[in-house]
């Protein structure tokens, strides 16, 4: 610990100081301060609650697709209704639902876990959140008059293109992508910089969870997945709305450009979602097995390999377009090394379970229940990567069992898990364990049921994507039970819908740590308090509740009368500055409505960029304009202080 | 109800080519050595979760414990790498088996992917006059490979009759390819496999396999102008045909119907399935479909035909003449 | 809440830092690996089009002038001292060196964008004539857009170093602003030559 050691710490029952940062981090009263709130937590419920609200809604479209398909030849949806289910199932499935969830959870919990009292901007934090609010809004506004889209979660032009995609369908998803991708830049860039630099004091690189450190895995794929779609949205944007000609051929265009620019964003988007699965799964299997997860350096190297590796598989989605064999086949061998990285997280963790003591809860059945689930989809997903298979199977029914496999395992029974595993910490509430395990079986038998009998669907030749399918097929059976099965994970959700109520009704209070789990979330209060701890916790290994089951170890000394962080070196986590946070403010809002009144006029004309430039350069000066501060540490500088020619940090010592 | 009509079970795990067969054999060796590792992985998940356990400390576990684990982990991956190993070369030598056709003297058909349905060509090189025009059926000799050129006029489809071969994509402004062969004779049922708009689900098509002395047969039927209405009934269907909307958008070789936006119906009479494989063609089906395409095919681009029960009458007797 | 142990005191560590140090620098960063990445997809976009021309620029369109670019990009590239000058003199807390060196900068940003708005007319094509037209207008808009976030918030530093409620935050935040622009310029190099060299090589 390289902490000025010139102060003696402070007194630390000091119950002024207390109420001061209970009055300074408070969030405003009423609706205004809802609007205005910059605090990670509340922002991240709102993320939370938003996105489980888009499961439940991509949830009943499937539900609706299942009705359809139970039987041959099913009028119950036609054609046109049942291209826009499936279309708005997998797009608000991945871009409202998967995505964003995860991303909120690092919001919750990253600050928290690494022992800080905010994430890094703020402002933007909560300017990100209403982007995507705007976004799925969008969505359902156009779904709701129907206008939603109809050519797939990937859009593939010409069929998404100006001929023949008329009205404003594709429009709409295109900017809605747009949302969605802002929205998650701006996380990712929060996620990084609060993991740099925001760390407490002693957490080392090689102390950091295995969550934050999944986390700032999935922000970095972010930044370099997300520009590839937005671009290639734009792209069609412009090819609809002022005739460019990006992917028409007729004038030098390509529609192959496109599936490019989609998969390099879509492959590394499945794992974007995938490794905050597993970091939940890595996170909650100390509290439950006892002991922390083996071979820690083993797991998050095997998570940054995903993250690298995920960039080079892209073209295994195209594998029936015409892109050059050979090319094709780096593919292949890039597809199935994954599987390494992969495996070697699975086996640590099986590792960690059969050396440690289970305790069998609801999260860590769910958990196990995902590895489960997870290898199923893995193994189709090696097969897969063989292009002869793969160009017998490819866009049918094998495909979406692999991926549904795949999710449910590595994404939806994870967050499950996770969601059991903090909600004490979040609401004070315990979940019911009873509910919670009920939930369980029905949900892993439920996706059983309904997916595995598609992979025999796809090798008997059944397409996806198709409203219906004739008698003679033979398909109707399989497809019943999978609607069976569909019902079943509809019965799963609603059980846990009812877990949640009632907790919140008559749920047993939660204690700090209900869990006993080592890591820093736990060390304050359930839930915790505005400005997330007391004082900044110090770290000495990688489990510091399970080093000091009495007492935290903390360093004093940031001012409570204003929002106050402190930043440590971004591989030592040595104390190196503090930082003021900004306040509440409602400008983020503003900032997101004008970007919002941007993108969707823009749809109508490309004045909207005239209109949605003026409006966002206004809002967001009003934002930053600074209002005057009288405060002794805040005034003017000394000139002489530069004047000395000191070094940064000896001049920031004068700066006192 | 619609009926589909009877073929051999569309199923990539029912092959009747060399190539779909190859495939097959290549899925057994996944599906077996997936199934293994699927149980040994969970196997050793669930028995390290259930098994008894001795009362011992919390959370502390010994660290030559630890050691032996970490040997066991790295074995486990190991054999993963060696396994992924065994994979790729195996899938190496299939991709080159199937790569290319083994034998010479192949057969070229042109196919053009339009929504919803499959214009088929038989190029000729010495004798344009003996281009063979017909749509949604693909005539064949067994034993014989089959190249396939193929683009789109409008968006992409994609080309897949998994008992003969896997699929490939046909995209507009550009000419892919492909290949298959069938060792058996018999119909072989295929199926648009790229999302292509609303009437995705009902573009398919038959691959018919011929003994080649059939095939023979075929070729010269098909390359024939269509027959000329024998008797009054069909000379007013033609008339029908001719006078309405039909020939705006359909041909019949030897008419002045040239129009080019729907298939070719020079021979339709013989086809089996209307509407790309979505009806049999049985004249109450055909009747059905020109009056209201869009009952069966909602979206598709034929517009509904309100003719006289007279007219509908001699234009079905004309079109089941058009052998 | 646990019961705490304080083994140390931050009081004296320094609340405005330079650089890496602080957070501004990171979050700047990141947004400048964003859209540099968003400008390197453009670039490839240009050259994937590329193989579908039998020429470059496609049959009977010109090739782009040279004259008002060129121009430009060497405005850019010797503005580069200004902005270094104005980042130096923001570490030194020299309030009169920087507002003179923001004034200047911004001055220079509005030219740059100026020009950039006519280096449209040297394109010599429209975003709808063909797929060339438009991605080498989508090159020039999306970096225009950078220039013109760099206008407003350099003209917005100016504004805020010449009012009393600046705050020692903003110095760092100069300094950055100063580095950004550094990023506006070099990224600008490849996409120059790519729009406008490469139809006279490729
Ligand atoms: C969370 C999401 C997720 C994840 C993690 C993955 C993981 C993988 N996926 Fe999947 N995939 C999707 C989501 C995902 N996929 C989606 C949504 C689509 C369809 C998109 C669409 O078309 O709509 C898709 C489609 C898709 C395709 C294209 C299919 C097609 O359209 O024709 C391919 C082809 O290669 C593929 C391969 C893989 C591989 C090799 C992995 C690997 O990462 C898997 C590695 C894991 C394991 C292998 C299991 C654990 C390992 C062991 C237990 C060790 C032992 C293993 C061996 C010895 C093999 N996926
Ligand atoms: C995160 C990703 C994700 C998840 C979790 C799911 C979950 C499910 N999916 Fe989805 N799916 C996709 C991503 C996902 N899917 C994608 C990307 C596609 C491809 C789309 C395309 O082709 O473009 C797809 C396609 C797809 C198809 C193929 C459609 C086609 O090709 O024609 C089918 C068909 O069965 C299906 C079914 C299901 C089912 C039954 C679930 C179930 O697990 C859902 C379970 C949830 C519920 C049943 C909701 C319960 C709701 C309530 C309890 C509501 C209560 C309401 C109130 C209180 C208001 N999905
Ligand atoms: Cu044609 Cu699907
Ligand atoms: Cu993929």
């Amino acid at each position: 610990m390289s902490a000025p050691t010139r102060n003696l710490p402070v007194p630390l029952d000091d119950s002024a100081a207390l109420t001061e940062l209970e009055r300074i981090w408070a969030p405003r009263r009423g609706f205004r301060g809802w609007l205005t709130s910059v605090d990670h937590k509340s922002i991240a419920k709102r993320y939370i609650v938003t996105a489980l609200i888009m499961f439940l809604l991509a949830g009943l479209e499937a539900a609706a697709m299942r009705a359809q398909l139970s039987r041959p030849e099913n009028t119950l949806v036609g054609p046109d209704m049942y291209n826009q289910l499936f279309s708005m199932h997998g797009t608000t499935m991945m871009f409202l639902f998967a995505v964003p969830i995860m991303i909120a959870v690092g919001l919750y919990l990253v600050p928290l876990m690494v022992g800080t009292r905010n994430v890094a901007f703020p402002r933007l934090n909560a300017c990100g959140y209403w982007v995507y609010l705007i976004g799925a809004i969008l969505l359902y506004a156009g779904f709701a008059v129907n206008s939603g889209p109809e050519a797939g979660w990937f859009a593939y032009v010409p069929l998404s293109g100006p001929q023949y995609s008329a009205g404003k369908r594709t429009d709409i998803w295109a900017q809605m992508i747009t949302f969605t991708e802002i929205a998650g830049l701006i996380a990712a860039t929060q996620l990084i910089v609060t993991i740099l630099k925001q760390r407490a004091p002693g957490m080392s690189l090689n102390r950091v969870p295995i969550f934050v450190w999944g986390m700032l895995v999935t922000a970095f794929m972010v930044i370099f997945a997300m520009p590839s779609v937005a671009v290639g949205s734009q792209y069609l944007a412009m090819d609809r709305l002022i005739s460019t000609h990006f992917f028409n051929p007729a004038e030098g265009g390509d529609a192959l450009l496109w599936q490019h620019m989609f998969w390099f964003f879509g492959h590394p988007e499945v794992y974007i979602m995938f490794i905050p699965g597993t970091a939940i799964v890595s996170a909650l299997l100390p509290a439950f097995t006892r002991r922390s997860v083996f071979g820690y350096h083993a797991v998050v190297l095997s998570m940054i390999a995903t993250g690298f590796i995920g960039f080079g598989l892209w073209v295994h989605h195209m594998f029936a377009a015409p892109v050059p064999q050979l090319g094709q086949s780096l593919f292949t061998a890039a597809s199935t090394m994954i599987a390494i990285p992969n495996g070697i997280q699975i086996f640590c963790w099986i590792a960690t379970i059969w050396t440690g003591r289970p305790i069998f809860r609801t999260p860590l059945l769910f958990a196990i229940g995902g590895i489960v689930i997870f290898i199923a989809g893995g193994l189709t997903g090696v097969m897969i990567a063989s292009i002869p298979f793969d160009l017998q199977v490819h866009d049918t029914y094998f495909i979406v069992a692999h991926f549904h496999y795949i999710i449910l395992g590595g994404v939806v029974l994870p967050l499950f898990a996770g969601i059991y595993y903090w909600f004490p910490k979040v609401t004070g509430r315990l979940l019911s364990e009873t509910l919670g395990k009920l939930h369980f079986w029905l949900m892993f038998v439920g996706v059983n049921v309904t997916f595995f009998p598609m992979h025999q669907l796809g090798m008997e030749g059944m397409p996806r994507r198709v409203y219906t399918y004739l008698e003679g097929t033979g398909w109707g059976d399989l497809n019943l039970v999978a609607t069976i099965g569909a019902v079943t994970i509809f019965a799963s959700v609603m059980t846990f819908l009812a877990n949640v109520v009632s907790a919140y009704v008559r749920g047993e209070r939660a204690p700090d740590n209900p869990w006993d789990a080592p890591t820093l979330e736990w060390a304050t209060t359930s839930p915790p308090a505005a400005f997330n701890f007391r004082n900044i916790p110090v770290v000495e290994s990688g489990a510091p509740l399970w080093d000091h089951p009495a007492e935290l170890p903390v360093v004093t000394g940031l001012r409570t009368d204003r929002r106050e962080v402190l930043l440590t070196t971004a591989l030592d986590a040595v104390p190196d500055a503090r930082h003021a946070h900004p306040g509440d403010s409602i400008w983020p809002f503003m900032l997101a409505v004008a970007i919002g009144i941007f993108f969707i006029t823009l749809i109508f004309t490309p004045w909207g960029f005239v209109i949605g430039t003026v409006l966002s350069m206004i809002a967001f000066g009003i934002w930053a304009w600074p209002r005057g501060h009288h405060d002794a540490e805040l005034l003017e500088l000394p000139r002489d202080a530069a004047a000395a020619g000191a070094t940064d940090r000896a001049r920031s010592e004068v700066l006192r | 109800m619609l009926q589909a009509p009877r073929y051999a079970q569309q199923s990539m795990i029912d092959p009747a080519g060399p190539k779909a067969a190859a495939v097959y054999d290549f899925w057994l060796f996944l599906i077996v050595t997936s199934a293994v590792v699927f149980v040994v992985v969970v196997g050793a998940l669930l028995f390290g979760a259930l098994k008894r356990r001795p009362r011992a400390p919390e959370r502390a576990v010994p660290v030559d414990a630890e050691h032996r684990v970490a040997r066991i982990v790295g074995g486990a991956v190991a054999a993963t790498a060696l396994i992924l190993a065994v994979f790729l070369t195996l899938n190496w030598k299939l991709e080159r088996a199937i790569a290319a056709p083994k034998q010479g003297n192949v057969l070229t058909v042109d196919v053009i992917g339009h929504q919803w349905w499959w214009e088929i060509q038989y190029p000729d090189s010495l004798n344009v006059s003996n281009w063979i025009s017909t749509a949604n059926e693909v005539h064949i000799p067994v034993n014989r490979p089959v190249r396939l050129r193929m683009t789109s006029r409008d968006v992409i489809h994609s080309f897949w009759v998994p008992n003969l071969s896997g699929k490939k994509d046909l995209v507009p402004g550009r000419v892919t390819e492909t290949w298959f062969q069938a060792d058996t004779p018999g119909v072989y049922r295929g199926q648009c496999a790229e999302f292509c708009g609303h009437q995705h689900a009902n573009m398919a098509l038959l691959v018919i396999a011929h003994r080649p002395d059939e095939f023979r047969e075929w070729v010269a039927a098909a390359r024939a102008p269509a027959s000329e209405p024998y008797d009054s009934l069909r000379q007013a269907g033609k008339q029908v045909f001719l006078a309405g909307s039909c020939s705006l958008c359909h041909s019949v070789s030897g008419t002045p119907a040239y129009g080019r936006v729907g298939p070719d119906l020079t021979h339709v009479g013989s086809r089996r399935t209307i509407a790309a494989g979505t009806l049999p063609n049985t004249r109450g089906h055909m009747a059905g479909w020109i009056l209201d395409p869009q009952r069966i095919k909602p979206g598709a681009y034929m517009p509904p035909n309100g003719l006289e029960p007279s007219q509908l009458n001699a234009l079905l007797a004309y079109l089941e003449g058009l052998k | 809440m646990r019961s705490e142990r304080a083994v140390a005191n931050v009081s004296e560590l320094p609340t405005v830092v330079f650089g890496s140090r602080g957070l501004v620098w990171w979050g700047t960063v990141s947004f400048m690996v964003i859209e540099g990445f968003t400008m390197a997809l453009t670039a490839m976009t240009y050259l994937y089009l590329r193989k579908n021309f039998d020429s470059w620029p496609p049959h009977r369109t010109p090739r782009p002038s040279l004259l008002v670019p060129t121009i430009n990009m060497a405005i850019m590239l010797a503005s580069l001292p200004l902005a270094w000058w104005t980042k130096q003199a923001a570490e030194r807390i020299d309030l009169a060196k920087v507002r003179i060196g923001l004034l200047a900068s911004t001055l220079v940003s509005v030219v740059v964008l100026g020009l950039r708005i006519a280096e449209f007319w040297s394109l010599e094509t429209q975003w709808n004539s063909d797929a060339y037209g438009s991605i080498i207008w989508v090159i020039l808009g999306f970096h225009a857009t950078i220039l013109l976030v760099d206008v407003f918030e350099t003209a917005g530093f100016t504004a805020i170093m010449y009012s009393p409620n600046r705050e020692p935050k903003h110095w760092p935040e100069v300094a950055d602003n100063a580095g950004y622009w550094f990023f506006a310029v070099l990224s600008w190099v490849p996409l120059y030559l790519l729009v406008f060299i490469g139809p006279r090589v490729m």
